[in-house]
């Protein structure tokens, strides 16, 4: 493992009544990480602890040595002047000679394609090319760290796309390290490899992206995630089933097996993300139950169908334009799998 | 002209730039920092300084005079000191007058800024000088207006300069309280002489503001 770019040690922030506590989170040069977390849970306060702008109450955020960082607030700022100005302050304020300031500013416009709005005056920008203005002026400096605080906030849906996937292009091209806040899981998860949730001012959970996708460590964080089913459920006496796992039932007749082990009776949250819902029309063997489709809905890309199981409501995603997705109607009657694989279980308390 | 020869009302006009243009750059001086404390932070007792200074804006000049006439009387605290009919007693007193415009058109400008506008102007790596230079670029539009309503207010008022100045000729007299002067005298050609002067300056020292911020903004 390489070393931490940027190391948050028993952080402490105080920010009138709020109190944000961060007992370890390291960002490593390369690495993407996500912080999520509902609003006015500290995201903001973090980013700004992580930059070394905030007075620390205890604890430490520590960057290796000679670690550049660079923040990229939520409502950047055009200051006046040009475009090319505002790119070229953080370069201004290293003290770079004017040739090389030029030259690394033209440089990074190209990055986020507004190297032909140069000469622009930086205050009639529209919303989209001040995020790019935002992250060229972040950029220019070469930075090892860039903490971005909701980059693609204001952004319509084309924009936040093609914003992502250039800001993913740079992140491959430069190796730089990312710490990203946002609300929009869909952009944190094309950017991120890592996810850390906060709740209420706390880390309630970091590691690998997948990883606190499949298995989230309760239900406000496996809602976060876009975990769609969550279902109060009880653990059964496994009996005489040589099954590993645990064996769940969340109402009369309405049964689900997991891999992770709980102790008989115990009280748990069942989740399933909608993706791993199998969908089969009609009846089919080896399902984990039969539904009705009690409604639908397609963005045109994804659609996403509700069922009626027993009385719970199940939640499934499936590809829109082929399959079921062209001929799945509200009222028909199907089967679907969920692998035991696939059913987390949280502790319920 | 009937008296007063174009010398001495050129002597007049470059002592009227002298005082007040030293009380500028004091206020300015003074001023700003102040300003920019009370633009930018919160902290106890700042409700009643942006009070003082907003309240200040409206001081009446004569009055400013009597205060300063009186720190500064032989008897006064600052008697010592012997400053009275000179023209550095002008200069405390349109002082005492152009301070709090300075103080609460630039707490009003740095407070119109972004509330993050520091954090991210610290974010980008601008530190002291840079960092300030970057703030004055910023609210340069409301500076300019609180150097042309200091610059205006100071040129063009005579009670407070009367007061502590005593239109001493050759010393203390300047273009409002020559005037004054002359008025009383029954000299109307030359109060005219010396009204278009101050005329003349103030239009040329506001217009030439005014241009730059309209240059800037365009």
């Amino acid at each position: 493992m390489s070393e931490a770019a940027l190391a948050v040690r028993d952080l402490e922030v105080a920010r009138g009544a709020f109190q944000l506590r961060v007992p370890a989170l390291e960002l490593r040069a390369g690495e993407a990480l996500a912080v999520l977390g509902p609003n006015g849970a500290g995201k903001s306060t973090l980013l700004r602890a992580m930059a070394g702008l905030l007075p620390l109450r205890s604890g430490s955020a520590t960057r290796a040595e000679s670690c550049d960082v660079a923040l990229v607030f939520q409502r950047p700022i055009a200051f006046s002047g040009s475009v090319a100005r505002n790119v070229e302050l953080p370069l201004w304020a290293r003290g770079v000679p004017r040739e090389r300031r030029r030259e690394r500013a033209r440089a990074a416009m190209e990055e986020f394609g507004i190297d032909h709005l140069a000469g622009r005056d930086a205050a009639t920008l529209s919303g989209g090319e001040l995020r790019r203005l935002a992250l060229a002026r972040a950029f220019a400096p070469e930075p090892d760290v860039l903490l971005l605080d909701e980059p693609f906030d204001d952004l319509d849906a084309a924009g936040r796309e093609t914003l992502s996937l250039d800001l993913r292009r740079v992140l491959d091209q430069t190796g730089v390290a990312v710490a990203m806040v946002t609300h929009d899981l869909r952009q944190a998860l094309l950017l991120a490899d890592h996810i850390a949730i906060l709740l209420d001012g706390r880390l309630a959970q970091e590691g690998r992206r997948d990883e606190v996708l499949r298995r989230p460590a309760g239900p406000e964080i496996a809602r976060l995630v876009g975990m769609g089913n969550l279902w109060p459920a009880r653990v059964l006496d496994p009996g005489l089933s040589r099954f590993p796992g645990s064996s769940i039932e969340l109402g009369d007749d309405l049964r689900l097996a997991s891999v992770e082990r709980f102790a008989s009776g115990a009280e748990v949250w069942v989740g399933v993300r909608p993706e791993n819902v199998r969908l089969a029309k009609g009846a089919e063997p080896e399902t984990s139950g039969r539904a009705i489709v009690t409604a639908i809905f397609s963005d045109g890309v994804l659609v996403t169908a509700l069922l009626d199981w027993g009385g719970l409501e199940v939640r499934t995603h499936f590809v829109s334009g082929r399959g079921l997705g062209v001929s799945l109607k509200r009222g028909d009657a199907v089967s679907f799998g969920i692998r035991p694989e696939d059913v987390h279980l949280m502790p319920r308390s | 002209m009937s008296e007063a020869s174009w010398g001495t009302v050129l002597e007049i006009a470059l002592r009227t730039l002298a005082v007040s243009g030293v009380a500028l750059c004091l206020a300015l001086a003074i001023g700003l920092p102040i300003g920019f404390v009370l633009g930018r932070h919160r902290f106890p007792g700042r409700g009643l300084l942006v009070a003082l200074a907003n309240s200040g804006m409206g001081l009446p000049p004569v009055v400013v005079g009597l205060m300063v006439a009186l720190l500064l009387w032989r008897s006064g605290p600052l008697g010592s000191l012997r400053l009275m009919y000179t023209p550095e007693a002008m200069v405390l007193a349109q002082l005492v007058i152009a301070l709090p415009l300075i103080v609460g058109i630039s707490l009003a400008a740095v407070g119109q800024l972004p509330e993050d506008f520091h954090l991210q102007v610290r974010a980008l790596g601008l530190r002291r000088g840079r960092a300030a230079w970057v703030l004055v670029r910023e609210i340069r539009l409301g500076l300019l207006a609180a150097v042309i309503v200091a610059l205006g207010g100071i040129l063009s008022e005579v009670g407070a300069v009367m007061m502590v100045g005593g239109n001493l000729e050759g010393d203390t007299r300047v273009l409002t309280t020559g005037v004054l002067m002359y008025v009383q005298m029954g000299r109307y050609e030359d109060a005219l002489a010396l009204a278009a002067v101050l005329l003349g300056l103030t239009f040329v020292l506001a217009g030439t503001l005014t241009a730059i911020q309209q240059a800037r903004r365009a």
